[in-house]
């Protein structure tokens, strides 16, 4: 439906400005109107906001464009921009967006350097110059590095595509340097590591405006209508455009209150439905066999004596292709003779064979049976029968094979799977057994196709190389899981020798966000974590913790280039207003720190040049250098407004694999800034892989992908004590009022839920354990707890607790509600290494825990 | 003219952005909150209810109902509060005597009355000295009448004005603007081509609390679409 927006013609309009006295001068410009002197009178000169377009650029990753409303060199007001060439997007924006005013303005903004007089975490602080904090920041990092080696030094810098330049200078210094980073896809539990094992890739989406071109949406654990505020609006309109809306979840969330069918699923079974879905669309043949033949390693055949992929090196009369480069591998396949199957095309015959068993000869005359993945997956998937995935997952049978019929039938057909469902120690099955709905149909790399997941937005969308990685310095990669967990046998990562010694932190608050079982406070209380910077706007928790906090500049004080894949817009950030106080932008504080570590390394940093020309330097080089998604854009086009990035789909529409179906290019597709010799061998056959074939998948028994109860391989095996001491899944999901602890300091936001942190509860359970509506309760583990009042939501499944994440350890007593979760890596995580791609993912909610009334006893 | 608003509750996503842009824009102090979203039949936002058996999470927007035979209006014993020419209920910040009547009389809870100098309730929040947000000059009608000033004397009511600042110069209100489920119609109900004009013609509209016979220029479409 198009909007027809309100605007009066000329002539209306000057009619009533006439009566009711706002126009001065001039007739037909509409400008405010100075205060009047006397009533009836209006004196004055008109006055007209400075308006300045920039980007909101928090860790929700929306990067919606804003217009920041100037006068009198203050944000009176902060609107939306809604100038994306598509009017589908606008307006982009959400209530916390919009009251950034009270952030950048509001009682915890820094005004000058920081050094820390008192213990960590008590606020004890004395104000230092730039010179001071600087020098002796500088200092204390030479000193630990010569003491412990550079790779002792930790960098958090968040998402990396919401902000390219100042992120990207910090990053540079750490390579510089030779400090570690911390990878945040990895670090917020935010990589979806089925992508890598089943498709190569770090992840891929479909854009929202996508979504009006599917028939069929289901969601798996998502919610968007809360966490992606600016973008739900279009699973409504895809509705009205005849699209079916299914939400599968533990909770009736706002996104399944807008569904057209709600399915109650048990937390942690979604493996168990996607199998289910899956056999029933096996068994009935409404599989896409031209598809799984072009696209996917179903044809290719796997040994049955020793479970590997069957190479045509090793059978008689196949040889591997002299062109297969070294990352990849050509299997085998049969059509009444074996073919060897090439990685980098899609060209088998359609008689090639899915199922059945086969006799190979190999190479040294041995003969060995083999069988093609799909005849593997579905003997797999026997297993699945509408009855045990009923009791799996509380889903009725009936149901169960209703809803795959209509997913097989109804295309274009898009599976939303959210975060807080791959959060979990089986995360990965979960995504590979989902993954299958849409491959076996063949809805991939088509319009309103696929499996987006839209947690993070880290994919990074051009070439940063000549800004990320001076001189192209090798960098170290320090996967965050292992600073809380310790090393494990199975890392592929490289831990440092002394562990982690200081930690410089910018765009985050990893002291309430990122402390698993409180380990990041007692590393700095017992002083095993010797140096602590923080770069921000506000005093957060992580500021208190910090050895020295610099003021930094908010996103509306500073020059950035900003990218995101939700709408997949480059846009600039472009100062608002000068930076309050003594702020400076990362640029200019990596600038001053580099200067001091290493003359040499400030020559990276346009030296001697204002901070935010120095980022337009940075941008125009990155414009030159980005590659074929941001060819021909310049850097006067990004200050008019967003431009598109440039893709091979038809109105460069960001379409998931588009090039590999349409274009027949091998997977995966790049995953910057990576290289494809890295990320290509997680798929060696260049196809959609379900079946893995490393060793670690085959001595956990998922060599293809199959449902795992939650909690077995984690929480009981930690302590097999905890399966009878606690019963309750522990969510700590987002809320509308957040972005992750961003706003948690929002007075505003802090009005519309009472200032009150809550605990969401099933009213039977909460009846079982005597708690009422508001009442103050405690939700403990052996770990750690947090306390806050109970909401009574008939929609919160049982034995569930829910806690909305981000406060900040101030408004919870000084408890954290990340104290009870606990690292757990999965060895699958661990098979390659590639920062961000492939890397152990943190599993938030493989986390059981109780609940009671505050004060009651253990 | 008659200035009205369909506010498409199938579309809104209860994110309450329309309420947060409602209070930068208009200035409102800490506490005050002209336009607010509610989940009916839940005490928490976006709380589910469970009716029949069934589950369900539905919001409804209420800010001032804009009405053609407003209570507020006939209660007020000076006059301050009156219907402009464009069919916008407005109060004048100087004529009003803080008696509260309006508060009492208004069936849908929407006025709001300024208890606390609102300059000392946002110093109180700690904002940085000197700062002032939301639209920052006076606005006053062709009689002068103080229907806009961004720091509302202490003891006066106050509502939604449909944003007089900017609509008597043909702009939105900050609530249209702002929505990202684009659930909001704001436009000139006397004017049948408009698209308020048409929903109302057109579609199923309901009003709150139409038996009090109010006539609000509020019109609400139902949260809930027909299923397949």
């Amino acid at each position: 439906m198009e909007k027809k927006r309100f605007r009066l013609n000329r002539r209306q309009f000057l009619k009533m400005s006439a009566a009711t006295g706002v126009l001065l001068g001039t007739a037909g410009t509409a400008q405010f109107v100075k205060k009047a002197a006397a009533a009836g009178q209006t004196k004055g000169a008109p006055v007209e906001f400075k308006t300045v377009r920039t980007t909101c650029s928090p860790n929700c990753t929306g990067a919606c464009g804003m217009l920041a409303k100037v006068e009198n060199g203050q944000i009176k007001a902060i609107t939306q921009a809604s100038d994306y060439p598509e009017a589908e997007y606008n307006p982009r924006g959400c209530l916390k967006g919009i009251s950034m005013i009270n952030l950048i303005y509001g009682p915890d903004r820094l005004k000058k350097p920081m050094i820390r007089s008192g213990a960590p975490g008590k606020g004890e602080f004395r104000e230092a110059s730039w010179n001071e904090a600087l020098d002796y920041t500088a200092n204390k990092l030479k000193e630990i590095a010569a003491k412990y080696g550079p790779e002792s030094i930790g960098v958090i810098f968040q998402v990396g595509g919401t902000g390219y330049v100042q992120k990207g200078a910090v990053i540079s210094l750490a390579t510089l340097a030779g400090w570690s980073l911390h990878h945040p896809y990895d670090q917020n539990g935010d990589l979806p590591i089925f992508f890598p094992m089943t498709f190569g890739v770090q992840s891929e989406e479909a854009e929202p405006l996508e979504w009006l071109n599917s028939r069929y949406i289901a969601v798996f654990g998502s919610n968007i209508m809360a966490t992606r505020l600016p973008d739900a609006h279009f699973l409504v309109e895809a509705q009205n455009k005849g699209a079916k809306l299914v939400v599968f979840d533990p909770n009736f969330s706002a996104t399944a209150a807008k569904a057209d069918e709600y399915v109650y699923v048990k937390p942690g079974s979604d493996a168990a439905v996607g199998l289910g879905l899956a056999r029933v669309i096996i068994e009935e043949k409404l599989y896409d066999s031209v598809f799984l033949t072009t696209y996917t390693d179903m044809p290719l055949l796997i040994r049955s004596d020793n479970h590997k992929r069957l190479k045509a090196e090793e059978v008689q009369g196949l040889s591997k292709p002299a062109d297969v480069p070294a990352y990849r591998e050509a299997y085998v396949a049969y059509n009444g003779q074996f073919l060897a199957v090439h990685p980098e095309k899609f060209e088998l015959p359609g008689d090639v064979v899915l199922e059945g068993e086969l006799e190979v000869v190999l190479k040294n005359g041995t003969k060995i049976k083999a069988k093609p993945s799909f005849q593997l997956l579905k003997e797999t998937l026997s297993n699945y029968t509408p009855d045990k995935v009923e009791t799996i997952s509380g889903i009725p049978k009936d149901t169960l094979v209703r809803l795959a019929r209509e997913m097989a039938t109804t295309k274009p057909l898009h599976v939303i799977y959210g975060a807080s469902n791959y959060q979990w120690y089986h995360g990965d099955l979960k995504g590979r057994a989902l993954a299958l709905i849409p491959v076996l149909t063949g809805n991939i790399g088509k319009s309103g196709a696929g499996i987006s997941t839209y947690a993070g937005q880290y994919k990074i969308r051009m070439k940063l190389a000549d800004w990320w990685v001076p001189e192209g310095k090798p960098q170290k990669w320090f996967p965050w899981l292992y600073v809380l967990h310790g090393p494990t046998k199975t890392m592929k990562a490289k831990y440092p020798a002394h562990g982690l010694k200081a930690l410089i932190t910018g765009w985050g608050n990893p002291f309430d966000q990122h402390n698993m079982a409180n380990k990041l406070r007692e590393m700095t209380e017992k002083g095993d974590l010797e140096f602590v910077v923080t770069m921000d706007f506000q005093m957060t928790t992580s500021g208190r913790y910090s050895n020295v906090v610099l003021p930094a500049a908010s996103w509306y004080e500073k020059t950035e280039l900003v990218a995101t894949p939700v709408h997949p817009y480059l846009q600039l950030q472009q100062p608002a207003i000068k930076p309050l106080f003594e702020a400076h932008s990362e640029l200019w504080i990596a600038r001053e720190l580099a200067k001091r570590l290493n003359p040499e390394f400030e020559n990276h940093y346009f030296p001697g040049i204002d901070e935010n020309t120095a980022a337009e330097k940075v941008i125009e080089m990155l414009l030159k250098t980005g590659g074929p998604t941001v060819a021909g854009i310049t850097l006067d086009q990004l200050k008019k407004g967003p431009v598109r990035f440039k893709s091979a789909a038809p109105g460069n529409r960001q379409i998931p694999f588009y090039e590999q179906i349409n274009l027949k290019k091998p997977f995966p597709p790049v995953s910057l800034p990576a290289k494809i010799e890295q990320t290509g061998q997680f798929v060696k056959s260049g196809r959609i892989e379900f079946y893995k074939d490393e060793d670690l998948f085959l001595e956990a028994g998922e060599s293809l992908p199959v449902h795992k109860p939650p909690f077995e391989e984690s929480e009981y095996a930690l302590n097999p004590a905890t399966r009878e001491k606690y019963k309750f899944a522990y969510i700590t999901r987002n809320s509308i009022y957040r972005v992750h602890s961003t706003h948690s300091n929002n007075v505003w936001m802090d009005e519309l839920q009472d200032g009150k942190p809550r605990v969401w509860l099933n009213p039977q359970d909460a009846t079982a354990k005597g708690i009422k509506e508001d009442d103050y309760v405690e939700v403990y583990n052996d770990r750690g707890k947090v306390h806050g009042h109970a909401i009574l939501d008939p929609g919160v499944g049982q034995n569930v607790v829910v806690f909305e994440q981000g406060w900040w350890s101030r408004y919870l007593n000084g408890e954290s509600f990340n104290s009870l979760t606990y690292p757990f890596i999965k060895p699958t995580n661990e098979v390659y290494f590639v920062p961000g791609v492939w890397s152990p993912n943190a599993a938030w909610n493989e986390c059981l825990c109780d609940v009671r009334k505050a004060g009651d006893k253990q | 003219m008659k200035l009205g608003m369909v506010i498409d509750l199938e579309r809104c996503i209860g994110c309450r952005s329309c309420t947060v842009a409602c209070k930068e824009h208009n200035a409102q102090p800490p506490g005050t909150w002209w336009n607010r979203v509610f989940t009916p039949g839940s005490e928490f936002h976006q709380t589910a209810v469970g009716k029949d058996g069934k589950l369900q999470m539905n919001y409804l927007a209420v800010s001032c109902q804009m009405c053609e035979n407003p209570p507020c209006q006939k209660v007020c014993p000076v006059g301050a509060t009156y219907t402009d020419e464009r069919g916008v209920v407005l109060v004048d910040y100087e004529r009003c005597i803080g008696c509260r009547y309006c508060l009492a009389a208004c069936p849908y809870g929407v006025r709001q009355f300024n208890w606390q100098d609102p300059k000392k309730a946002k110093a109180e929040v700690g904002y940085q000295e000197g700062y002032e947000y939301g639209y920052p000059e006076d606005v006053r009608d062709k009689n002068g009448h103080l229907v806009y000033t961004p720091n509302r004397p202490v003891g006066v009511a106050e509502k939604c004005t449909f944003c007089v600042e900017y609509t008597s110069q043909g702009k939105e209100p900050a609530c249209v603007l702002s929505c990202p489920g684009k659930a909001r119609i704001f436009g000139d109900l006397d004017d049948s081509n408009s698209e308020v004009s048409r929903l109302v013609r057109e579609r199923q509209t309901y009003r709150l609390k139409e038996e009090l016979g109010t006539s609000p220029k509020v019109f609400y479409l139902s949260p809930v679409k027909p299923k397949p």
